[in-house]
């Protein structure tokens, strides 16, 4: 046991923190702000293709694959560094659907797809809810039905975000109406986004955050659409989530958000003499969430390691989400306090800074992920069944 | 980094649970109960010593077995498991690893074997009345008397004070602090005993200008409060290991005992806010087991660890008391029967709460690191 990192992983985190500080120019920061955080400007886009270029994305990926042949520690300290500089990084596309084509992919899949994403060339956003099919999932009605060599799709999807700038919908529908069990009657497909029977009407959330509804109106696709085995689509959706949920808890952005609260209160002056930080109860906020975010960090650092192991416990990637969406909330809460009402001020507004915009704009898109990405609910029945053996009452 | 266990961590972890688990019995427990019997069982102490295990840390060329603090800290997690009743953090954190790390070769030669054997017994007095910082003494003062000290004052809650042969302890001087080994039968040490919820034999120390020689001072002015955040720290970790151990072996006789319980038919265990509470404790001690091993990774290594162990203690109070009061209340009337062996593992999870430091007033002391710019994140 050696909690800390080697040196050469520390090398490497110093080396792309000086890269991030480079690509993130102004210009950058900008545009991703117009966009509420998600990407998908032009200079968005350019960026990703360079990180492809310079070999960062599949960094922890094997050499066969496309990647520079680190483990999936390297690779978590990349997410985590791109995250950390604000880039509003596509980790569904890259370390959710990239790794399950590498693995299950067909040789179209394998050959045009993968390496596209591995360059920064190819995004794909995820169509698994339905008005009606949401934290049971299982339950979706979207059908791919066979027609002489095609499939052909139809149904409706609900919340399915980034796909206005994606080139492809990773589509869970269903493909067996009468299997007994209704998660055994689904499969994966890639959608291409262009195809005329695909259409979306965007969907506007409290935090900005812009998602879509999407619609399949006889698509027609051929076989090498199709991913993985036929009604396989279950385990591809859960494994999905399994490294999905990983990357919502990311703790980059929290450790430098952290780190801007400290200087921010450090250097502000209260109008009544000495500095924000003099505080006892500011002093005691900031060190909840330091204690806090130690733990996620260690709780994330731990599951990158188990993946290099092969040993990634359901029960730990489902602790880290619940731990981390919930402490996210009680983050935005510690620090919206540290600013008071100022923490409202919109970064739209001529008196909005810095810190305080992000928090008013955090604390607005905080509870996306406690049911997103797989409800806690769901998540703790997980852990009380394949953490602690204990029996649960059947759905 | 690596969050596995190499191969000698494994059997030294193996080691302590066999003989812990087959040894430390709820029948066993119940004699010390109330005080009827003090609470050290020296025929399980005689059996780790036969197994090497109280010298684990400890170099061979003083009879053990050469390994460094993340070994030690995990036959402590193991003591946790099992609330066994031995000293095992005063004897060996917050004495024995000292007295290896600062004492002389004489100190060393006459100290450690017997302490490694079992012979010898070693505690620490590191708490004062309203003082929780034993770098910074208050209440025991030092006057130096050649090359040793006339030390009056007191300390309180010291363990097995009266049982041990040297309490290592500091005392401030008008140059600083000593870290001394106090022989607890000199003349003018007084011992009250306390009770306390744990059952551990604990005292109180009282001081009335006791002579220490020169063989018995550990460090002297110029390194003493160092070495004694040096312990502190160590023994900090240390508790937050054993508390590791607790919690996790309250949190699992909590989910077995609410698969077996039925009520309305079914096992409590298939009621969702059952299962969830339960969770819960999953994700708290998990929280507390990484950052505890994580102090004691850095600990081990000798890097700087001061913001870790406080991230530490600070879980190890909260994940301590919840884990605690959920696990009763998961019992029912069960939880705190006592007959049924849960209890005692949340008294003992009290005590490593607010030993050394509870929550708020590690928070407190975090949030200070904070604003003086010493524990941003990395
Ligand atoms: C901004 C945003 C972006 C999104 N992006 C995507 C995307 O890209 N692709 C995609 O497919 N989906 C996406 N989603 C959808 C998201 O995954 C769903 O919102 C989520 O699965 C929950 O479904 P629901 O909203 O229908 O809530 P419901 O399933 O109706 O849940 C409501 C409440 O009931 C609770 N509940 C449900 N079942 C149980 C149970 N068995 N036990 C206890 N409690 C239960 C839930 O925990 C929750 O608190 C997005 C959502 C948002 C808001």
């Amino acid at each position: 046991m050696k909690v800390e990192f080697t040196p050469e992983q520390a090398a490497l985190r110093t080396e792309l923190r000086a890269y991030f500080d480079k690509l993130m120019t102004p210009e950058l920061q900008a545009e991703s702000a117009e966009t509420m955080g998600e990407g998908g400007g032009p200079l968005w886009m350019e960026a990703l293709r360079q990180m492809g270029r310079d070999g960062w994305i599949g960094v922890g990926w094997d050499k066969e694959l496309g990647g520079r042949g680190m483990s999936p520690i390297e690779q978590f300290i990349f997410v985590e560094e791109v995250m950390r500089a604000g880039y509003s990084f596509p980790f569904l596309t890259t370390e959710a659907v990239g790794p399950q084509l590498a693995a299950v992919g067909n040789a179209w899949q394998k050959k045009e797809i993968v390496p596209k994403i591995l360059a920064g060339e190819c995004l794909v956003g995820i169509g698994y809810s339905e008005a009606a099919a949401g934290t049971d999932l299982a339950a979706l009605k979207t059908t791919a039905v066979k027609e002489g060599d095609e499939w052909v799709i139809n149904g409706q999807k609900m919340w399915t975000s980034l796909v206005h700038f994606c080139d492809y919908v990773w589509l869970a529908v269903r493909t067996d109406p009468d299997a007994p069990k209704k998660h055994k009657g689904l499969s994966m497909f890639l959608v291409p986004t262009d195809d005329p029977g695909f259409s979306y009407t965007p969907v506007e959330t409290l935090g900005g955050v812009r998602t879509n509804a999407t619609y399949y109106d006889n698509i027609r696709l051929s076989e090498k659409h199709l991913v993985g085995e036929l009604h396989g689509g279950w385990k591809l959706i859960t494994g999905q989530l399994n490294s999905e949920r990983l990357s919502l808890v990311n703790v980059g952005p929290t450790s430098q958000f952290f780190n801007a609260a400290v200087q921010w209160a450090q250097q502000t002056e209260l109008p009544a003499g000495g500095k924000v930080i003099d505080q006892p109860w500011v002093q005691m906020n900031l060190a909840k969430i330091r204690a806090g975010v130690e733990a996620l960090k260690l709780i994330v650092y731990k599951q990158a390691w188990a993946m290099t192991q092969g040993q990634l416990e359901m029960a730990d990637a489902s602790a880290a989400k619940v731990y981390g969406s919930e402490f996210f909330i009680e983050v935005y809460r510690l620090m919206g306090e540290i600013v008071g009402q100022a923490s409202m001020i919109n970064a739209d507004s001529e008196h909005g800074q810095v810190l305080q915009a992000r928090i008013e704009r955090l604390y607005r898109t905080a509870s996306i992920i406690t049911f997103g990405g797989g409800a806690n609910e769901i998540q703790r029945d997980i852990i009380s069944a394949a953490g602690l053996w204990m029996p649960r009452a059947s759905r | 980094m690596d969050f596995g266990f190499t191969e000698e961590q494994q059997e030294v972890q193996n080691l302590a649970r066999k003989i812990l688990t087959d040894q430390v019995t709820p029948e066993r427990l119940a004699k010390y109960d109330e005080y009827q019997e003090l609470r050290f069982d020296r025929s399980l102490w005689a059996q780790l010593a036969e197994a090497g295990l109280l010298g684990v840390a400890i170099n061979e060329q003083y009879g053990g077995m050469g390994f460094g603090y993340t070994e030690l800290a995990l036959f402590i997690e193991e003591t946790g498991r099992s609330i066994a009743p031995v000293p095992a953090i005063s004897h060996l954190v917050s004495a024995a690893l000292p007295i290896q790390k600062f004492g002389s070769e004489e100190q060393k030669e006459c100290l450690l074997p017997a302490a490694v054997n079992g012979e010898l017994l070693l505690t620490a007095a590191l708490m004062e009345a309203n003082n929780e910082d034993p770098a910074k003494p208050q209440l025991s003062r030092a006057v130096a008397d050649g090359d040793g000290f006339i030390l009056s004052g007191s300390k309180t809650c010291v363990p097995f004070a009266e049982q041990a042969d040297r309490v290592l302890l500091s005392a401030a001087t008008d140059k600083g602090v000593v870290v001394l080994l106090l022989d607890p039968r000199a003349q003018g040490v007084t011992l009250q005993p306390l009770k306390v919820s744990t059952y551990e034999p604990q005292y109180q120390v009282l001081l009335d200008n006791v002579v220490v020689a020169a063989s018995d001072v550990l460090v002297n002015v110029e390194q003493g409060a160092a070495a004694m955040v040096w312990i502190t720290e160590r023994t900090i970790a240390a508790l937050c290991a054993h508390q590791t151990g607790i919690s996790d072996q309250s949190m699992r006789m909590t989910a077995s005992y609410a698969s077996e319980r039925k009520q309305f038919g079914v096992p409590i265990a298939t009621f969702q806010a059952v299962g969830h509470r339960a969770a819960n404790c999953f994700i708290d001690v998990e929280c507390l087991k990484l950052n505890t091993y994580q102090a004691i990774s850095r600990l081990n290594s000798e890097i700087d660890a001061t913001t870790e162990v406080m991230i530490a203690k600070i879980w190890a109070g909260d994940v301590g008391h919840r884990v605690s009061y959920a696990s009763q209340h998961l019992h029912g009337g069960m939880g705190i029967d006592r007959d049924y062996p849960l209890w005692r593992y949340c008294l003992s999870a009290r005590h490593n709460e607010m030993m050394l430091g509870s929550s708020a007033s590690q928070l407190a002391a975090l949030g200070q690191r904070i604003a003086a710019g010493e524990a941003f994140c990395s």
